[in-house]
């Protein structure tokens, strides 16, 4: 056999795909059996220097809490892209009543990639390869984006889901009560899901309504999105997307229960029951260039890429059911 | 060098006859080869199934111990399905040969359970697992041809007829032995091993 052939190479990458992808939910069921030594049940002690940001709110009377779940490409909760940091501080500044944090949704245990993890050397690599621009580097950075869909595969799968979705809950809900909300205060709940973060969220909402007694809305930006039960514990569900976004799309077309021949599924149910709407803001595409974080491509009325996703964004945390300041349609 | 029933598991996974009778020319038809295939069959199988054990928080000293336990009775299982097949051919279709002859060429047919760990595979996990079993079937049909000197249609009858056979031996005398297999595993386990029901976040 030669080692060089392409069918050899094929079936190794083959071969490779499935066993990281067999290997994905092990972290999350090591977890829950408590292999890694911290118990379930209990709220684990804060580690120092664990990564998490929170944006205090700008005025001093708290109104709602917000958290963001970053998009398939991140690596730990610090918002590495630079987009994303600007994101969040002008999110706080458009809703200053609001205290805005950010989790890290790909591991129910918080640990960045690039932290305490045996192969925290192999992801800083990834990651600096990802920051680079020739192709081979961007290669090694799709290693980031495939070991994070494979997670947001884990929480979609009903075999896994409830360990998964309790344990980044566990995360999303410690992190809010140390920013201060109190538990049967009412407060609202939003959840913002970038891209894979909005599976994510969705799995979560039902543990964090529970433990927190809040109303829970979830905005998906772009999210690849299951027909997940979560979607029927929501108060409300705004999927946000941008007419040039394709990766959205992946959601609707492989998940059979976002197929409309299921009436019964959760996606279907949420959206008879007016709990779930899509919202088209503009002409955005996922990432990148043109995606929902460009602050150089402008729509017609003048605003920025990145102005369009604030604003809309900053409206449906305010109200999700009311109107959101989207894009005219565009010449 | 000599050729080993594990030397010939990519023949097989390719459902290629020759594989099994480079087999059964074997001394003793390979069949020590061919059950350690079975054995690892069922370790993988055991792995891929085993988020009912990560789910009642079994240590992992006794995850690997109710892996190896599994293993052993998906063994006991092929070997009721090999005599199973071995009996009606033999009986029904007249076609004499050795037990250890069949038990070796269906073992060695299982080869695409090796893969059954892939279960696991999140959203994917269950279509994989229909794949490898659809896969073993065929290279069972195959088995049973070069063992029994079959033609199709009769493999296919004879596998058709194991089925039913299994079906009543499930609902009768597999009914206890099922509950003894079922104390073991909780015996190693440590536990009795329910299905998941997460508990919520309760309050603060």
């Amino acid at each position: 056999m030669n080692l060089f052939d392409p069918g050899t190479v094929l079936l190794v990458a083959l071969l490779a795909l499935l066993l990281s992808g067999a290997f994905a939910p092990l972290e999350a069921l090591g977890w829950w059996a408590g292999w890694y030594g911290d118990r379930v049940d209990e709220e684990p002690a804060p580690v120092e220097g664990e990564p998490v940001i929170v944006e205090p709110a700008r005025s001093g009377n708290v109104t709602r809490y917000v958290v963001f779940l970053s998009g398939i490409d991140s690596v730990s909760d610090e918002p590495v892209p630079e987009r994303q940091v600007r994101f969040l501080a002008r999110l706080r500044d458009a809703v200053p009543d609001a205290v805005v944090l950010q989790v890290f949704p790909y591991s129910v245990t918080n640990r960045a990639l690039t932290g305490e993890r045996t192969f925290a050397r192999f992801w800083r690599w990834a990651l600096r390869q990802k920051l680079g621009t020739r192709r081979i580097e961007q290669i090694a950075g799709m290693l980031i984006n495939l070991r994070n869909t494979w997670q947001v595969l884990v929480s979609a799968d009903r075999r896994y889901g409830p360990f998964y979705d309790r344990g980044t809950a566990a995360l999303m809900v410690r992190q809010l009560r140390r920013a201060g909300y109190q538990d049967g205060s009412g407060l609202p709940v939003t959840l913002i899901g970038y891209s894979g973060g909005g599976q994510i969220a969705v799995g979560a909402t039902p543990f964090v309504r529970e433990a927190l007694d809040a109303p829970v809305t979830v905005l998906s930006l772009g999210g690849v999105l299951a027909a997940d039960p979560g979607l029927l514990a929501a108060h409300h569900i705004v999927h946000v997307i941008g007419s040039g976004d394709r990766v959205h799309k992946m959601g609707a077309v492989m998940f059979p229960g976002r197929w409309p021949i299921f009436p019964y599924s959760p996606w279907n149910l949420a959206r008879k029951h007016g709990k779930l709407r899509t919202l088209v803001l503009g002409p955005c595409n996922h990432t990148g260039d043109d995606g929902y974080l460009d602050d150089q491509k402008h729509v017609t009325d003048g605003r920025s890429y990145f102005d369009v996703t604030v604003d809309v964004l900053a409206a449906l945390v305010r109200d999700p059911k009311g109107p959101a300041p989207v894009a005219a349609a565009s010449a | 060098m000599e050729i080993t029933a594990l030397d010939l598991i990519p023949s097989t996974l390719a459902l290629e006859a020759d594989a099994f009778r480079a087999l059964l020319a074997r001394p003793g038809f390979g069949l020590r080869g061919a059950l350690l295939i079975v054995f690892l069959a069922g370790v993988s199988t055991a792995f891929g199934q085993s988020v009912v054990l990560f789910a009642n928080h079994v240590s992992p000293r006794r995850f690997v111990a109710s892996l190896l336990v599994q293993a052993l009775l998906f063994v006991l299982t092929f070997l009721v399905w090999a005599a199973t097949v071995w009996a009606l051919a033999t009986l029904l279709l007249e076609r004499p040969a050795a037990f250890a002859a069949a038990a070796a060429a269906i073992g060695l047919a299982y080869a695409p359970q090796l893969f059954s760990f892939l279960v696991l595979t999140p959203y994917l996990g269950n279509g994989i697992g229909w794949v490898l079993s659809l896969w073993t079937l065929l290279a069972t049909l195959q088995a049973t041809v070069v063992t029994f000197d079959l033609t199709r249609l009769e493999s296919v009858l004879v596998a058709l007829a194991g089925w039913l056979v299994a079906q009543v031996l499930q609902r009768t005398i597999g009914r206890p032995v099922a509950r003894v297999g079922r104390w073991l595993r909780h015996q190693v386990a440590g536990k009795e091993l329910r299905p998941f029901e997460p508990p919520g976040l309760g309050p603060r």
